[in-house]
């Protein structure tokens, strides 16, 4: 068994970690929110120079772990750009990339990003954006969707899985980003005259989310490892479902340990985690997302040891 | 990325469930029920574990055993626990007393004790906790004073499992008081039918023989029973631990479980409340996460590239997944008829049985989080971990 990315994948994702914090790191975010427009300009040389559109995922495993790493990396400094969804776009179509959207309030968080984009229900139906309304908080806006294959044809079955398992990746670079903080802030803060981290009560409540985080990491590992099965939906979902358990989890211990200071735009903490909103309720939230593969498992549960 | 165990592992697990089909009872709760044939049924399918050459299969071949991958092993450990372990308390000198012998103790100990395991003829019992020393061990005080050429050893051990049934009992006890409290310390392979040992059970809902009272009143033994050095207990102590990483593949019986839930309620199933089936898809992703992060402690032991934080996620992982899928399946087979006042079964036997099972899990997972170093001692060394790393 090989539990872990190639060498070269993650090679990669520490020289996008590095690009992305030469463009800026932290300010790229907080300079696209002030100028929604800018999104483009601010990130889309940084992934041209990287290579991003290079990788090919969805014909090319080496490809899919580097994109992978590309989509942590991003997570880490929440770069500002729909790095996952551009990396899912499908092979059949002509397109900039592939947002998995709800049936019935179809939303994704591109607002300003001039791109075409397909959009892909869970149930595989495709349409093309054909316009958005007027963004809201993290970049989301409504889409205005227009069926590619005709009502009722769901030929975007396949496509979903990776459009479902990227996201995770940069879900995941958020919570490694906000343990890294949270772990930085607690050695320093002090209280009673000692540092937050000399506290069983603060040390307990990192341990918390670190075993959300780590068992978030080996999730995403294998949903990554299982695209392209016949299983790749339902790991997929399994793996969404795990990934906002998990950033419930982490966000709120890493708010509570930063206290007031948390929610301050002054500290990088209040920008990951109300970004990582839309990442958390896209297409479906955790009570949503729970009860689709609950639909979807029936009687026959996970695939695993005894099923 | 490859998470395919390979052939070799998919075979083995084969061969097991055919050897547990045929050799262990459809209604087994393990060998440690009120009813003396449990044990018997766990003897015997050790016996026959070796004769196929399955029990030992972990160990290196000049011992005995196969050298077996680690992920062979891995299957041994799920199956066996997945099924109750049918092994019984044998487990424990396979998977660490037998592989501690080879390390650390002499030609004359291992030619003693590795042949008995490994024909699975000998159940062994771990003497380290006490009443003042549980997760805080080395305050230990069972003390082997001196005696001329012989050792005298007193003082109680407690929570010792298979005492009652156990022929060796791996000792640890203070030989000398030193700076640190870890130094000092000697382990002992002792026989536990001298008349100077005594074991009290103690009733408790896990089951009998799992928790026991263990006397030591002037008990004589010699520097040959002293396994590696005087003094150099606590090493061997990190050793055992270090077997025992892993530790019980807990998430192996909540998943076999989970999974045969719905086809034991039968049309019962679609029945449940929606968000206690949507517990039950919970349970699957955690089960999942649980098991991933056990190979990766596997994969990162064999490799050498274990941390201590490493092992401490997945044990704090596996313990709460132990208990929180317990809860959900007592809620699940609730929905399932009790026999009625004839003492007939109105939900078919096997789904008699799967609820005995769920009970039974139901009890042992409250131990879970204290067993084999509590959850908070886990947090300990996880948080340890994460705040020396930055």
């Amino acid at each position: 068994m090989i539990l872990d990315l190639g060498s070269e994948a993650k090679e990669y994702g520490r020289e996008a970690l590095r690009a992305f914090e030469n463009a800026g790191g932290d300010q790229l975010l907080q300079q696209a929110e002030a100028k929604r427009d800018t999104r483009e300009a601010l990130v889309a040389p940084v992934l041209d120079r990287l290579g991003a559109w290079d990788l090919d995922p969805r014909v090319d495993r080496d490809g899919l772990e580097a994109a992978a790493a590309l989509c942590r990396s991003a997570g880490y400094w929440a770069v500002p750009y729909p790095v996952a969804e551009r990396l899912a776009r499908p092979t059949d179509l002509d397109v900039d990339g592939l947002l998995v959207v709800a049936d019935d309030t179809p939303e994704a968080a591109v607002a300003g990003i001039e791109k075409r984009w397909a959009a892909v229900t869970l149930a595989g139906h495709r349409s093309s954006v054909a316009g958005q309304a007027a963004a809201g908080p993290g970049f989301v806006a409504a889409l205005e969707l227009s069926d590619i294959d005709g009502r009722g044809v769901d030929k975007g079955a396949g496509d979903v899985a990776l459009g479902l398992v990227l996201p995770c990746w940069t879900l995941l670079g958020m919570l490694d980003r906000a343990m890294e903080l949270t772990i930085a802030h607690v050695r320093l803060r002090k209280q009673f005259g000692q540092p937050l981290a000399s506290f069983q009560g603060v040390q307990f409540q990192l341990t918390d989310a670190e075993v959300e985080r780590s068992g978030l990491d080996i999730l995403a590992k294998y949903a990554l490892w299982s695209i392209g099965s016949d299983d790749a939906f339902d790991d997929a979902l399994a793996l969404r479902l795990a990934a906002i358990e998990a950033a419930d989890v982490v966000f709120r211990v890493c708010h509570q340990l930063h206290g007031a200071v948390g929610f301050c735009d002054e500290t990088t903490l209040s920008w990951l985690s109300r970004y990582s909103q839309p990442l958390r309720r896209l297409p479906l939230g955790l009570s949503a997302t729970r009860d689709h593969l609950t639909r979807r498992l029936g009687r026959r549960g996970l695939t695993g040891l005894y099923a | 990325m490859d998470f395919d165990m390979g052939d070799n592992a998919t075979q083995l697990r084969r061969t097991l469930r055919g050897l547990i089909k045929t050799h262990v009872p459809d209604d087994f709760l393990g060998a440690f029920t009120d009813d003396p044939a449990d044990l018997e049924v766990a003897q015997r399918f050790c016996r026959t574990l070796a004769e196929q050459g399955l029990l030992c299969m972990s160990w290196p071949e000049e011992f005995g055993g196969r050298d077996a991958s680690v992920w062979e092993q891995t299957v041994v450990r799920e199956e066996m626990w997945a099924h109750h372990e049918p092994r019984g308390a044998q487990y424990m000198g396979v998977n660490w007393v037998g592989p501690i012998i080879m390390r650390h103790g002499s030609e004359e100990q291992r030619r003693q004790h590795l042949p008995l395991i490994a024909r699975g003829e000998v159940i062994w019992c771990q003497g380290f906790s006490e009443p003042e020393a549980g997760s805080d061990l080395a305050s230990l005080r069972t003390a082997a004073r001196r005696d001329g050429d012989t050792w005298r050893v007193s003082g109680q051990k407690i929570w010792t499992s298979y005492a009652t049934m156990a022929q060796w009992c791996f000792l640890l006890a203070r030989t000398s008081k030193q700076e640190k409290k870890q130094q000092g310390l000697t382990i002992f392979l002792v026989p536990m039918d001298d008349p100077a040992i005594q074991v009290r059970p103690i009733r408790a809902m896990l089951g009998p023989h799992h928790l026991n009272e263990v006397f030591f009143d002037d008990l004589k033994v010699t520097d040959a029973d002293v396994l590696g050095t005087v003094g150099g207990g606590w090493s061997i102590v990190q050793d055992v631990m270090s077997f025992e990483r892993v530790g019980i593949a807990r998430y192996a019986r909540c998943e076999r479980l989970l999974a045969a839930a719905p086809s034991m309620l039968g049309d019962r199933w679609e029945e449940l409340p929606a968000e206690l089936r949507g517990r039950w898809t919970r349970m699957l992703t955690h089960c999942r996460r649980a098991r991933l992060l056990a190979y990766r402690v596997v994969s990162l032991q064999s490799s050498g590239r274990i941390q201590p934080g490493d092992a401490a996620a997945y044990r704090i992982a596996v313990t709460r997944l132990d208990q929180d899928s317990a809860e959900v399946l007592m809620e699940i087979v609730a929905a399932i008829p009790r026999r009625d006042r004839a003492g007939l079964s109105r939900g078919g036997a096997a789904a008699e049985y799967f609820r005995a099972e769920v009970e039974d899990h139901w009890r042992y997972s409250q131990a879970s989080t204290v067993a084999s170093g509590s959850i908070e001692v886990q947090r300990m060394l996880l948080s340890r971990a994460l705040l020396a790393a930055s």
